[in-house]
């Protein structure tokens, strides 16, 4: 399977996936995906030029993310790890047809309207919706910033934390 | 201006004063966990503010391509006057605080490259030894 890791991480690429993830995985794609990221000429140039560990780099909407992934021969020769922004694009990757069993929760830094689950993750309403979709579809979400992270099943820590967004 | 991971900035400041003394000019920016790339950019903004005086600014972070990095870059590339420079050592520091003075920016950058990597020696070679056999 040419996609080995989908996390959703709204600082992007930075140091931890670039130390620890490429470690454990031996990245030869990081995509990062979500629309808006993707319009931003700025964000998209950066991102490519600065990722150090030859793994070809490319930003893509959630659409052609997915169609890469289904459809390109390159992909499957690929070890592809996908960085979706919020978990919201993990939902729409998984709508718009990427198959993945599990869906990792990294770094969800505070954003306006959101709440605290842990020092690392910060979840807005529609975010916790998004989870509570994929969990519903019988995804096993996971939170894990580095890859020694207990690899359990997230969900049931969202619904306690967060049960007004969660129900 | 230094933005490293979790207190290292703040630390290679205090360890610069223990060597040369309070430097005026020099700030430091903490990445904090529960941070996303945006909310350090605006405490790099403010503090660019802080510390420009028209000369411009050097940012020096820890690890290319991470958050520091990355937030850094992101306001870089919109200014003049602003270079950004990864493998942040005490020697680097220690090099930029004696010599930053009336200094262009462009210069500067060469004496934290230059100071960087003179920073890493080993005893053995130093000593004119041939290393250990493992």
């Amino acid at each position: 399977m040419p996609v080995i890791h989908v996390r959703m991480d709204n600082r992007l690429i930075h140091g931890q996936i670039l130390v620890s993830w490429n470690a454990e995985f031996r990245i030869d794609h990081i995509i990062v995906t979500n629309d808006q990221v993707a319009a931003d000429p700025l964000q998209v140039t950066l991102l490519k030029a600065v990722a150090p560990i030859g793994a070809k780099v490319s930003v893509l909407s959630i659409k052609d993310c997915v169609a890469y992934c289904n459809g390109n021969p390159e992909a499957e020769k690929e070890n592809i790890f996908i960085i979706a922004k919020y978990p919201e694009d993990g939902l729409a990757l998984v709508e718009n047809g990427l198959k993945m069993p599990v869906l990792n929760l990294g770094n969800q830094a505070f954003v306006r309207g959101s709440k605290k689950i842990s020092n690392t993750v910060y979840l807005t309403e529609s975010g916790v919706k998004a989870l509570k979709k994929l969990h519903e579809m019988g995804i096993r979400i996971t939170c894990r910033m580095m890859p020694p992270d207990p690899d359990t099943e997230y969900w049931p820590t969202i619904e306690k934390t967060l049960p007004e967004w969660a129900k | 201006m230094i933005v490293c991971h979790g207190e290292m900035a703040e630390g290679m400041l205090d360890a610069a004063r223990m060597i040369v003394g309070k430097q005026d000019g020099i700030v430091a920016v903490n990445l904090r966990e529960e941070d996303s790339v945006e909310s350090l950019m605006d405490r790099i903004a403010a503090a660019i503010e802080e510390v420009d005086h028209g000369d411009g600014v050097l940012i020096l972070v820890d690890v290319f391509g991470a958050s520091p990095f990355n937030a850094s870059a992101r306001l870089a590339v919109q200014r003049d006057q602003i270079e950004v420079i990864s493998g942040v050592s005490l020697p680097m520091l220690l090099e930029l605080a004696v010599q930053r003075e009336g200094q262009s920016l462009t210069k500067l950058v060469e004496v934290a490259r230059e100071a960087g990597m003179s920073g890493i020696r080993t005893l053995s070679e130093t000593l004119d030894k041939k290393p250990v056999e493992q």
